[in-house]
Protein backbone atom coordinates (compact mmCIF):
# COMPACT_ATOMS: atom_id res chain seq x y z
CA UNK A 1 0.00 0.00 0.00
CA UNK A 2 1.60 3.33 -1.05
CA UNK A 3 1.64 6.07 1.29
CA UNK A 4 -0.59 8.99 0.46
CA UNK A 5 0.03 12.54 0.44
CA UNK A 6 -0.69 13.75 4.58
CA UNK A 7 -4.04 15.65 4.41
CA UNK A 8 -4.58 19.24 5.33
CA UNK A 9 -3.93 19.99 8.70
CA UNK A 10 -0.55 17.10 8.68
CA UNK A 11 2.64 18.40 7.80
CA UNK A 12 6.37 17.93 6.78
CA UNK A 13 8.48 17.38 10.09
CA UNK A 14 10.25 19.35 11.35
CA UNK A 15 7.45 21.49 13.16
CA UNK A 16 8.29 24.94 14.43
CA UNK A 17 7.18 24.85 17.66
CA UNK A 18 4.07 27.76 17.87
CA UNK A 19 3.26 29.09 21.07
CA UNK A 20 -0.34 27.65 22.12
CA UNK A 21 -0.91 25.07 19.23
CA UNK A 22 -0.52 21.10 19.80
CA UNK A 23 2.15 19.06 17.78
CA UNK A 24 3.36 16.23 17.33
CA UNK A 25 6.48 14.62 14.63
CA UNK A 26 8.45 12.08 14.55
CA UNK A 27 10.72 12.26 12.02
CA UNK A 28 12.84 8.83 10.40
CA UNK A 29 12.57 6.85 14.11
CA UNK A 30 13.67 3.84 14.25
CA UNK A 31 13.66 1.95 17.94
CA UNK A 32 12.62 -1.00 19.49
CA UNK A 33 14.66 -3.30 21.63
CA UNK A 34 18.31 -3.72 22.51
CA UNK A 35 17.95 -7.23 20.73
CA UNK A 36 14.61 -6.36 18.15
CA UNK A 37 14.13 -3.30 16.02
CA UNK A 38 10.30 -3.02 15.19
CA UNK A 39 9.74 0.66 14.26
CA UNK A 40 12.09 1.18 11.24
CA UNK A 41 11.75 5.16 9.52
CA UNK A 42 8.97 6.48 10.83
CA UNK A 43 7.92 9.89 10.01
CA UNK A 44 4.96 11.48 10.64
CA UNK A 45 3.88 15.28 11.76
CA UNK A 46 0.84 16.43 13.34
CA UNK A 47 -0.51 20.01 14.19
CA UNK A 48 -4.50 19.65 14.24
CA UNK A 49 -6.37 18.58 17.44
CA UNK A 50 -8.57 15.41 16.18
CA UNK A 51 -8.46 11.26 16.90
CA UNK A 52 -5.46 9.51 15.37
CA UNK A 53 -6.33 5.72 14.80
CA UNK A 54 -2.99 3.49 14.66
CA UNK A 55 -4.36 0.13 13.26
CA UNK A 56 -1.83 -2.76 12.22
CA UNK A 57 -1.84 -6.48 12.70
CA UNK A 58 0.30 -7.87 16.10
CA UNK A 59 3.83 -7.27 16.34
CA UNK A 60 3.57 -4.37 13.67
CA UNK A 61 4.75 -1.91 16.53
CA UNK A 62 2.01 0.03 17.52
CA UNK A 63 2.92 -0.28 21.19
CA UNK A 64 6.62 0.56 20.17
CA UNK A 65 5.62 3.65 18.11
CA UNK A 66 3.76 4.65 21.58
CA UNK A 67 6.23 4.01 23.91
CA UNK A 68 9.04 6.13 21.83
CA UNK A 69 6.79 9.05 21.75
CA UNK A 70 5.96 8.73 25.42
CA UNK A 71 9.64 9.08 25.59
CA UNK A 72 9.94 5.11 27.57
CA UNK A 73 11.94 3.88 24.80
CA UNK A 74 14.60 6.01 23.18
CA UNK A 75 14.89 5.92 18.98
CA UNK A 76 17.92 4.44 17.67
CA UNK A 77 17.94 6.72 15.31
CA UNK A 78 15.32 9.80 14.44
CA UNK A 79 13.58 11.94 16.54
CA UNK A 80 10.11 12.65 18.36
CA UNK A 81 9.50 15.99 18.46
CA UNK A 82 6.58 17.84 20.61
CA UNK A 83 5.93 21.24 19.80
CA UNK A 84 8.91 21.49 17.98
CA UNK A 85 11.05 20.57 21.12
CA UNK A 86 12.90 16.77 21.15
CA UNK A 87 10.64 14.30 23.54
CA UNK A 88 14.02 13.74 25.52
CA UNK A 89 13.28 17.14 27.67
CA UNK A 90 10.87 17.14 30.64
CA UNK A 91 8.69 19.37 29.17
CA UNK A 92 7.78 17.56 26.21
CA UNK A 93 7.13 14.58 28.48
CA UNK A 94 4.71 16.98 30.47
CA UNK A 95 2.32 17.93 27.68
CA UNK A 96 1.56 13.89 27.06
CA UNK A 97 -0.40 11.08 28.73
CA UNK A 98 0.38 7.74 28.00
CA UNK A 99 -2.47 4.74 28.27
CA UNK A 100 -0.63 1.35 28.04
CA UNK A 101 -2.51 -1.83 27.25
CA UNK A 102 -1.54 -2.80 31.10
CA UNK A 103 -4.00 -1.34 33.22
CA UNK A 104 -0.80 0.20 35.57
CA UNK A 105 -2.52 0.05 38.53
CA UNK A 106 -0.45 -0.90 41.51
CA UNK A 107 -0.60 -3.40 44.08
CA UNK A 108 -1.06 -3.27 47.95
CA UNK A 109 -3.40 -0.13 47.31
CA UNK A 110 -7.12 1.05 46.92
CA UNK A 111 -8.34 2.58 44.17
CA UNK A 112 -8.31 5.95 45.75
CA UNK A 113 -4.78 5.11 46.92
CA UNK A 114 -4.10 4.12 43.55
CA UNK A 115 -5.26 7.40 41.81
CA UNK A 116 -3.53 9.32 44.57
CA UNK A 117 -0.36 7.88 43.44
CA UNK A 118 -0.58 8.83 39.95
CA UNK A 119 -1.77 12.14 41.31
CA UNK A 120 1.16 12.80 43.13
CA UNK A 121 3.27 12.56 40.40
CA UNK A 122 1.09 14.55 37.93
CA UNK A 123 1.36 16.74 41.05
CA UNK A 124 -2.84 16.84 40.96
CA UNK A 125 -5.02 17.53 43.92
CA UNK A 126 -7.10 15.20 46.18
CA UNK A 127 -9.67 17.36 44.72
CA UNK A 128 -8.99 16.14 41.15
CA UNK A 129 -8.94 12.61 42.41
CA UNK A 130 -12.84 12.63 43.75
CA UNK A 131 -13.17 14.61 40.50
CA UNK A 132 -12.35 11.55 38.51
CA UNK A 133 -14.06 8.90 40.74
CA UNK A 134 -17.30 11.01 39.95
CA UNK A 135 -16.49 11.56 36.22
CA UNK A 136 -15.86 7.97 35.60
CA UNK A 137 -18.41 7.02 37.82
CA UNK A 138 -16.14 4.58 40.54
CA UNK A 139 -16.71 5.95 43.50
CA UNK A 140 -18.18 2.57 45.23
CA UNK A 141 -15.18 1.06 44.10
CA UNK A 142 -12.66 4.20 46.06
CA UNK A 143 -11.77 1.35 48.76
CA UNK A 144 -11.81 -1.47 47.18
CA UNK A 145 -8.16 -2.63 46.23
CA UNK A 146 -6.80 -2.44 42.80
CA UNK A 147 -6.19 -6.05 43.31
CA UNK A 148 -9.64 -7.21 44.06
CA UNK A 149 -10.93 -5.66 40.60
CA UNK A 150 -12.03 -7.40 37.81
CA UNK A 151 -9.91 -7.03 34.60
CA UNK A 152 -13.13 -4.46 33.56
CA UNK A 153 -13.12 -2.42 36.47
CA UNK A 154 -9.27 -2.08 36.46
CA UNK A 155 -8.88 -0.95 33.02
CA UNK A 156 -11.80 1.50 34.03
CA UNK A 157 -10.08 2.98 36.79
CA UNK A 158 -6.46 3.20 34.92
CA UNK A 159 -8.68 5.42 32.40
CA UNK A 160 -9.58 7.42 35.38
CA UNK A 161 -6.11 8.62 35.53
CA UNK A 162 -5.37 10.09 32.41
CA UNK A 163 -8.40 12.46 33.30
CA UNK A 164 -6.68 13.66 36.49
CA UNK A 165 -4.97 16.77 34.91
CA UNK A 166 -5.08 17.91 31.52
CA UNK A 167 -2.93 17.54 28.18
CA UNK A 168 -2.06 18.32 25.00
CA UNK A 169 -1.30 15.11 23.64
CA UNK A 170 -3.24 11.39 24.68
CA UNK A 171 -1.06 8.14 23.45
CA UNK A 172 -4.26 5.69 24.30
CA UNK A 173 -3.45 2.22 23.66
CA UNK A 174 -5.99 -0.32 23.42
CA UNK A 175 -8.28 2.00 25.95
CA UNK A 176 -11.20 0.04 25.56
CA UNK A 177 -9.95 -3.42 25.70
CA UNK A 178 -11.53 -5.60 28.39
CA UNK A 179 -14.34 -3.17 28.55
CA UNK A 180 -18.02 -4.04 28.22
CA UNK A 181 -19.66 -2.46 25.26
CA UNK A 182 -21.77 0.19 27.41
CA UNK A 183 -18.51 1.12 29.25
CA UNK A 184 -16.41 1.27 26.21
CA UNK A 185 -19.07 3.52 24.26
CA UNK A 186 -19.08 5.66 27.70
CA UNK A 187 -15.35 5.67 27.22
CA UNK A 188 -15.24 6.64 23.66
CA UNK A 189 -17.67 9.39 24.47
CA UNK A 190 -15.25 11.00 26.74
CA UNK A 191 -12.27 10.18 24.19
CA UNK A 192 -14.12 12.35 21.57
CA UNK A 193 -15.17 14.73 23.71
CA UNK A 194 -11.22 14.89 24.73
CA UNK A 195 -10.52 14.94 21.16
CA UNK A 196 -12.20 18.49 20.41
CA UNK A 197 -8.74 20.25 21.25
CA UNK A 198 -6.60 17.90 21.97
CA UNK A 199 -4.56 15.44 19.68
CA UNK A 200 -5.32 11.83 20.90
CA UNK A 201 -3.72 8.68 19.19
CA UNK A 202 -5.71 5.59 19.83
CA UNK A 203 -4.48 2.01 18.66
CA UNK A 204 -7.40 -0.64 18.25
CA UNK A 205 -7.91 -3.80 17.11
CA UNK A 206 -11.79 -3.03 16.73
CA UNK A 207 -12.17 -1.64 13.30
CA UNK A 208 -15.77 -0.67 14.22
CA UNK A 209 -14.44 1.42 16.72
CA UNK A 210 -11.88 2.70 15.11
CA UNK A 211 -14.14 3.40 12.33
CA UNK A 212 -16.51 5.54 14.99
CA UNK A 213 -13.68 7.58 16.23
CA UNK A 214 -11.18 8.33 14.40
CA UNK A 215 -10.73 11.02 12.00
CA UNK A 216 -7.38 9.63 10.97
CA UNK A 217 -5.71 6.43 10.80
CA UNK A 218 -1.96 5.64 10.67
CA UNK A 219 -1.39 2.33 9.38
CA UNK A 220 1.25 -0.03 10.88
CA UNK A 221 3.03 -2.77 9.13
CA UNK A 222 6.23 -4.41 10.27
CA UNK A 223 7.08 -1.43 11.89
CA UNK A 224 6.33 0.78 8.37
CA UNK A 225 4.26 3.74 8.37
CA UNK A 226 1.99 2.29 5.46
CA UNK A 227 -0.60 4.74 5.46
CA UNK A 228 -1.32 8.10 7.03
CA UNK A 229 -4.99 9.16 5.72
CA UNK A 230 -8.45 10.85 6.61
CA UNK A 231 -10.77 8.06 8.03
CA UNK A 232 -13.32 9.40 5.19
CA UNK A 233 -10.86 8.87 2.11
CA UNK A 234 -11.23 4.57 3.14
CA UNK A 235 -14.85 4.67 4.09
CA UNK A 236 -16.36 4.36 0.49
CA UNK A 237 -14.36 2.21 -1.16
CA UNK A 238 -15.09 -0.90 0.49
CA UNK A 239 -17.74 -0.72 2.91
CA UNK A 240 -19.71 -4.03 2.23
CA UNK A 241 -22.59 -5.28 4.03
CA UNK A 242 -24.35 -8.27 3.99
CA UNK A 243 -28.07 -8.94 4.57
CA UNK A 244 -29.90 -12.73 4.89
CA UNK A 245 -33.31 -12.86 4.38
CA UNK A 246 -36.08 -15.23 5.50
CA UNK A 247 -37.12 -16.29 2.17
CA UNK A 248 -35.78 -15.28 -1.33
CA UNK A 249 -36.53 -12.45 -2.82
CA UNK A 250 -37.03 -11.03 -6.74
CA UNK A 251 -35.80 -7.80 -5.10
CA UNK A 252 -32.34 -9.16 -4.33
CA UNK A 253 -31.62 -10.97 -7.75
CA UNK A 254 -29.14 -9.04 -9.45
CA UNK A 255 -26.89 -9.05 -5.68
CA UNK A 256 -23.80 -10.84 -5.62
CA UNK A 257 -24.21 -13.02 -2.54
CA UNK A 258 -21.81 -14.98 -0.74
CA UNK A 259 -23.36 -17.99 0.95
CA UNK A 260 -26.57 -16.88 2.55
CA UNK A 261 -25.78 -13.43 2.40
CA UNK A 262 -26.54 -11.10 -0.16
CA UNK A 263 -23.90 -7.96 -0.90
CA UNK A 264 -24.27 -4.54 -1.13
CA UNK A 265 -21.60 -1.79 -1.29
CA UNK A 266 -22.19 1.55 0.99
CA UNK A 267 -20.11 4.52 1.19
CA UNK A 268 -20.34 4.02 5.13
CA UNK A 269 -22.56 2.70 8.10
CA UNK A 270 -24.83 5.69 8.11
CA UNK A 271 -26.72 4.11 4.97
CA UNK A 272 -27.25 1.43 6.54
CA UNK A 273 -30.81 2.19 7.96
CA UNK A 274 -32.26 4.20 4.84
CA UNK A 275 -31.10 0.61 2.59
CA UNK A 276 -33.12 -1.76 5.23
CA UNK A 277 -36.22 0.68 4.66
CA UNK A 278 -35.90 0.51 1.21
CA UNK A 279 -35.79 -3.21 1.54
CA UNK A 280 -38.90 -3.35 3.77
CA UNK A 281 -40.69 -1.06 1.19
CA UNK A 282 -39.96 -3.88 -1.29
CA UNK A 283 -41.34 -6.72 0.06
CA UNK A 284 -37.66 -7.95 1.42
CA UNK A 285 -38.17 -9.82 4.79
CA UNK A 286 -34.83 -9.35 6.23
CA UNK A 287 -33.16 -11.83 8.75
CA UNK A 288 -30.02 -10.18 9.66
CA UNK A 289 -27.72 -7.14 8.46
CA UNK A 290 -24.11 -7.39 8.61
CA UNK A 291 -21.01 -5.97 7.95
CA UNK A 292 -19.50 -8.17 5.42
CA UNK A 293 -16.17 -6.29 4.13
CA UNK A 294 -14.50 -3.20 6.42
CA UNK A 295 -12.71 -0.91 4.47
CA UNK A 296 -9.68 -1.10 7.80
CA UNK A 297 -9.33 -4.94 7.17
CA UNK A 298 -6.77 -4.50 5.04
CA UNK A 299 -4.60 -2.77 6.79
CA UNK A 300 -4.32 -5.75 8.93
CA UNK A 301 -3.14 -7.74 6.22
CA UNK B 1 -21.42 3.86 33.89
CA UNK B 2 -24.48 5.30 34.33
CA UNK B 3 -26.02 8.03 32.92
CA UNK B 4 -27.05 10.87 34.53
CA UNK B 5 -30.29 9.86 36.22
CA UNK B 6 -32.22 13.48 35.86
CA UNK B 7 -31.36 14.72 32.56
CA UNK B 8 -29.95 11.50 30.84
CA UNK B 9 -27.32 13.18 29.28
CA UNK B 10 -23.90 10.48 29.21
CA UNK B 11 -20.92 11.43 31.21
CA UNK B 12 -19.45 15.41 31.58
CA UNK B 13 -15.89 15.86 30.90
CA UNK B 14 -15.25 19.29 32.10
CA UNK B 15 -13.49 21.15 34.78
CA UNK B 16 -10.05 19.31 34.24
CA UNK B 17 -6.88 20.69 35.67
CA UNK B 18 -4.35 22.21 33.48
CA UNK B 19 -1.05 20.32 34.30
CA UNK B 20 2.08 22.43 34.39
CA UNK B 21 3.49 22.71 31.40
CA UNK B 22 6.73 23.33 33.09
CA UNK B 23 9.15 20.50 34.88
CA UNK B 24 12.00 19.10 35.84
CA UNK B 25 13.03 15.61 36.88
CA UNK B 26 13.39 16.78 40.16
CA UNK B 27 9.99 18.11 40.52
CA UNK B 28 8.64 14.33 40.70
CA UNK B 29 7.93 12.91 43.65
CA UNK B 30 10.82 10.22 44.80
CA UNK B 31 7.53 7.47 46.01
CA UNK B 32 9.61 6.20 48.14
CA UNK B 33 7.15 6.51 51.31
CA UNK B 34 3.96 4.91 48.97
CA UNK B 35 6.59 2.33 48.04
CA UNK B 36 7.37 1.76 51.33
CA UNK B 37 3.55 1.32 52.36
CA UNK B 38 2.86 -0.86 49.81
CA UNK B 39 5.87 -3.15 50.74
CA UNK B 40 4.26 -4.04 53.68
CA UNK B 41 0.72 -4.55 52.17
CA UNK B 42 2.02 -6.66 49.44
CA UNK B 43 4.84 -8.76 51.61
CA UNK B 44 2.76 -8.66 54.70
CA UNK B 45 2.24 -12.47 54.89
CA UNK B 46 6.55 -13.10 54.74
CA UNK B 47 6.68 -10.01 57.42
CA UNK B 48 4.11 -11.21 59.90
CA UNK B 49 5.51 -14.80 59.56
CA UNK B 50 8.80 -13.72 60.11
CA UNK B 51 8.02 -11.46 62.63
CA UNK B 52 6.12 -14.10 64.69
CA UNK B 53 8.65 -16.59 64.25
CA UNK B 54 11.96 -14.02 65.12
CA UNK B 55 9.77 -13.06 68.64
CA UNK B 56 9.24 -16.67 69.86
CA UNK B 57 12.42 -17.84 68.89
CA UNK B 58 14.60 -14.76 70.54
CA UNK B 59 12.53 -14.92 73.64
CA UNK B 60 13.33 -18.67 73.72
CA UNK B 61 17.17 -18.17 73.43
CA UNK B 62 16.71 -15.22 76.01
CA UNK B 63 15.84 -17.59 78.53
CA UNK B 64 18.75 -19.85 77.54
CA UNK B 65 21.82 -18.20 78.73
CA UNK B 66 24.51 -16.45 76.79
CA UNK B 67 25.18 -19.40 74.64
CA UNK B 68 21.60 -19.88 73.29
CA UNK B 69 21.26 -15.87 72.50
CA UNK B 70 24.44 -16.15 70.34
CA UNK B 71 22.97 -18.74 68.46
CA UNK B 72 19.59 -16.82 67.86
CA UNK B 73 21.85 -13.40 67.01
CA UNK B 74 23.14 -15.44 64.40
CA UNK B 75 19.96 -16.81 62.56
CA UNK B 76 18.40 -13.76 63.21
CA UNK B 77 18.92 -12.27 59.62
CA UNK B 78 17.53 -15.29 58.27
CA UNK B 79 14.42 -13.90 59.30
CA UNK B 80 14.97 -10.79 58.09
CA UNK B 81 16.07 -12.02 54.96
CA UNK B 82 12.50 -13.73 54.32
CA UNK B 83 10.55 -10.82 55.78
CA UNK B 84 12.38 -8.48 53.68
CA UNK B 85 11.06 -9.61 50.65
CA UNK B 86 8.26 -6.99 50.23
CA UNK B 87 10.50 -4.52 48.09
CA UNK B 88 11.40 -6.50 45.70
CA UNK B 89 7.92 -8.25 45.25
CA UNK B 90 6.98 -4.28 44.59
CA UNK B 91 9.10 -4.18 42.17
CA UNK B 92 8.45 -7.32 40.51
CA UNK B 93 4.16 -6.87 40.46
CA UNK B 94 4.90 -3.24 39.29
CA UNK B 95 7.17 -4.45 36.41
CA UNK B 96 4.20 -7.31 35.25
CA UNK B 97 1.57 -4.90 35.80
CA UNK B 98 3.04 -2.28 33.52
CA UNK B 99 3.59 0.27 36.41
CA UNK B 100 6.88 1.16 35.88
CA UNK B 101 6.40 1.76 32.52
CA UNK B 102 4.04 4.62 33.31
CA UNK B 103 6.19 5.86 35.93
CA UNK B 104 9.33 5.94 33.36
CA UNK B 105 7.17 7.70 30.80
CA UNK B 106 6.29 10.06 33.88
CA UNK B 107 9.97 10.71 33.83
CA UNK B 108 11.38 8.61 36.85
CA UNK B 109 15.13 7.41 36.68
CA UNK B 110 15.06 3.23 37.08
CA UNK B 111 17.55 3.83 39.71
CA UNK B 112 15.39 5.64 41.93
CA UNK B 113 13.11 2.46 41.52
CA UNK B 114 15.74 0.18 42.70
CA UNK B 115 16.40 2.38 45.45
CA UNK B 116 12.75 2.27 46.36
CA UNK B 117 12.98 -1.13 46.57
CA UNK B 118 15.96 -1.68 48.89
CA UNK B 119 14.93 0.91 51.36
CA UNK B 120 11.40 -0.72 51.70
CA UNK B 121 13.38 -4.09 52.36
CA UNK B 122 14.95 -2.15 54.94
CA UNK B 123 12.13 -1.22 56.54
CA UNK B 124 10.90 -4.47 57.01
CA UNK B 125 14.18 -5.74 58.33
CA UNK B 126 14.40 -2.89 60.61
CA UNK B 127 10.92 -3.97 61.85
CA UNK B 128 11.99 -7.56 62.43
CA UNK B 129 15.61 -6.82 64.11
CA UNK B 130 14.17 -4.53 66.70
CA UNK B 131 11.60 -6.98 67.11
CA UNK B 132 13.87 -10.09 67.51
CA UNK B 133 17.03 -8.49 69.08
CA UNK B 134 14.34 -6.37 71.47
CA UNK B 135 12.42 -10.08 72.27
CA UNK B 136 15.60 -11.10 72.70
CA UNK B 137 17.92 -9.26 74.76
CA UNK B 138 14.56 -8.05 77.10
CA UNK B 139 14.18 -11.86 78.29
CA UNK B 140 18.04 -12.28 78.74
CA UNK B 141 17.97 -9.65 80.57
CA UNK B 142 14.94 -10.72 82.81
CA UNK B 143 15.78 -14.06 83.22
CA UNK B 144 19.30 -12.60 85.38
CA UNK B 145 21.96 -12.80 82.79
CA UNK B 146 24.01 -9.84 82.70
CA UNK B 147 25.05 -8.18 78.89
CA UNK B 148 28.59 -9.62 77.52
CA UNK B 149 30.77 -7.50 75.46
CA UNK B 150 30.72 -10.76 72.95
CA UNK B 151 26.97 -10.46 72.48
CA UNK B 152 26.80 -7.20 71.95
CA UNK B 153 29.54 -7.34 69.06
CA UNK B 154 27.78 -10.07 68.12
CA UNK B 155 24.66 -8.06 67.02
CA UNK B 156 26.01 -4.88 66.29
CA UNK B 157 29.24 -6.56 63.88
CA UNK B 158 26.80 -9.34 62.64
CA UNK B 159 23.40 -9.64 63.15
CA UNK B 160 22.34 -6.35 62.01
CA UNK B 161 24.82 -5.53 59.17
CA UNK B 162 24.29 -9.38 57.51
CA UNK B 163 20.56 -8.67 57.68
CA UNK B 164 21.09 -5.47 56.45
CA UNK B 165 23.44 -6.19 53.68
CA UNK B 166 21.52 -9.73 52.68
CA UNK B 167 18.22 -8.22 52.34
CA UNK B 168 19.68 -5.51 49.94
CA UNK B 169 21.43 -8.12 47.95
CA UNK B 170 18.04 -10.05 47.85
CA UNK B 171 16.58 -7.15 46.50
CA UNK B 172 18.68 -5.88 44.45
CA UNK B 173 18.99 -9.15 42.62
CA UNK B 174 15.59 -9.21 42.65
CA UNK B 175 15.12 -6.39 40.78
CA UNK B 176 17.66 -6.94 38.66
CA UNK B 177 16.40 -10.97 37.59
CA UNK B 178 12.81 -9.55 37.52
CA UNK B 179 13.68 -6.76 35.05
CA UNK B 180 16.41 -9.07 32.85
CA UNK B 181 14.20 -12.20 33.10
CA UNK B 182 11.33 -13.42 31.13
CA UNK B 183 8.25 -13.62 33.27
CA UNK B 184 8.00 -16.81 35.15
CA UNK B 185 5.67 -17.53 38.17
CA UNK B 186 6.10 -20.02 40.98
CA UNK B 187 9.20 -21.74 42.52
CA UNK B 188 11.33 -21.02 39.62
CA UNK B 189 10.62 -17.37 39.20
CA UNK B 190 12.79 -14.89 40.49
CA UNK B 191 10.79 -13.74 43.57
CA UNK B 192 10.52 -18.02 44.54
CA UNK B 193 14.28 -17.90 44.47
CA UNK B 194 14.96 -14.80 45.86
CA UNK B 195 14.75 -15.98 49.73
CA UNK B 196 17.64 -18.38 49.02
CA UNK B 197 20.00 -15.73 47.26
CA UNK B 198 19.40 -13.71 50.47
CA UNK B 199 20.09 -16.58 52.34
CA UNK B 200 23.18 -17.02 50.50
CA UNK B 201 25.65 -14.35 52.25
CA UNK B 202 24.26 -15.13 55.57
CA UNK B 203 25.29 -18.59 55.52
CA UNK B 204 28.47 -18.52 53.73
CA UNK B 205 29.82 -15.82 56.37
CA UNK B 206 28.50 -17.49 59.09
CA UNK B 207 30.79 -20.27 58.00
CA UNK B 208 33.63 -18.69 57.18
CA UNK B 209 33.57 -16.97 60.55
CA UNK B 210 32.99 -20.60 62.22
CA UNK B 211 35.61 -21.92 60.20
CA UNK B 212 38.24 -19.51 60.83
CA UNK B 213 40.67 -19.06 64.00
CA UNK B 214 38.74 -17.52 66.61
CA UNK B 215 41.08 -14.65 66.40
CA UNK B 216 40.62 -13.34 63.43
CA UNK B 217 37.16 -14.16 62.90
CA UNK B 218 35.48 -10.73 63.58
CA UNK B 219 37.97 -9.16 60.71
CA UNK B 220 36.74 -11.75 58.05
CA UNK B 221 33.26 -11.04 58.87
CA UNK B 222 34.47 -7.21 58.62
CA UNK B 223 35.73 -8.03 54.99
CA UNK B 224 32.96 -10.31 53.87
CA UNK B 225 30.40 -7.78 54.82
CA UNK B 226 32.17 -5.07 53.04
CA UNK B 227 32.99 -6.81 49.91
CA UNK B 228 28.76 -7.45 49.74
CA UNK B 229 28.92 -3.97 50.60
CA UNK B 230 31.13 -2.86 47.24
CA UNK B 231 28.83 -5.20 45.38
CA UNK B 232 26.21 -3.44 45.82
CA UNK B 233 27.33 -0.18 45.60
CA UNK B 234 28.39 -1.59 42.24
CA UNK B 235 24.68 -2.91 41.61
CA UNK B 236 23.00 0.46 42.25
CA UNK B 237 25.80 3.06 41.00
CA UNK B 238 25.35 1.06 37.32
CA UNK B 239 22.20 0.55 37.82
CA UNK B 240 21.11 2.58 34.64
CA UNK B 241 23.75 0.85 32.37
CA UNK B 242 23.22 -2.75 33.31
CA UNK B 243 19.26 -2.44 32.98
CA UNK B 244 18.38 -0.01 30.41
CA UNK B 245 14.66 1.26 30.45
CA UNK B 246 13.39 -1.18 28.06
CA UNK B 247 13.92 -3.82 30.74
CA UNK B 248 11.70 -2.11 33.45
CA UNK B 249 8.61 -2.43 30.42
CA UNK B 250 5.59 -4.43 31.11
CA UNK B 251 5.49 -7.98 28.48
CA UNK B 252 3.33 -8.14 25.87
Amino acid sequence: MSLPQPPAGITDPPLPSTAGSISLACRGVDAGYRDRPVLRDVSFAIDRPAIYVVLGPNGAGKTTLFRTIAGILRPTSGEVFVRGAPIVHQVSRDQMHYLSHMDGMPDGLTVREGLEFYASIERATAADVDRVLDQLEIRPLADAYVSKLSAGQRKRVSIARIFLVERSIYLLDEPTANLDPKVAREIRALILKLSQNRIVLYSSHNLFEAREIGEYVLALKDGRLTLFDRMENLRGTHFIIGVRTLEPSAALAQWERRGDYYLKEISGPDQVPGLIQELERQGVRIREVREMENPLEELFT
Amino acid sequence: MARNERSGAPPRFMGVRTGPNVATPSALPTLLGTTVRRSLVVGRISLAISCFMVVVYSAGFGFGGPLLISIGAYILPIFAVAGGIGGALVYSNDRLKGVLEYIVAYGLRPQRLLVNAVVASAVQVSIILALGIGAGVTTYLLSGHPMVPALVAVLLGYTVPMSFLSAGLMTTVGVYWTSLASPRSGMNSPLGVLPMIGLLPTGAVLILALAAPRAHAAQLVGAAELVIFIVLMVLWVRNERFMPTERLLSPG
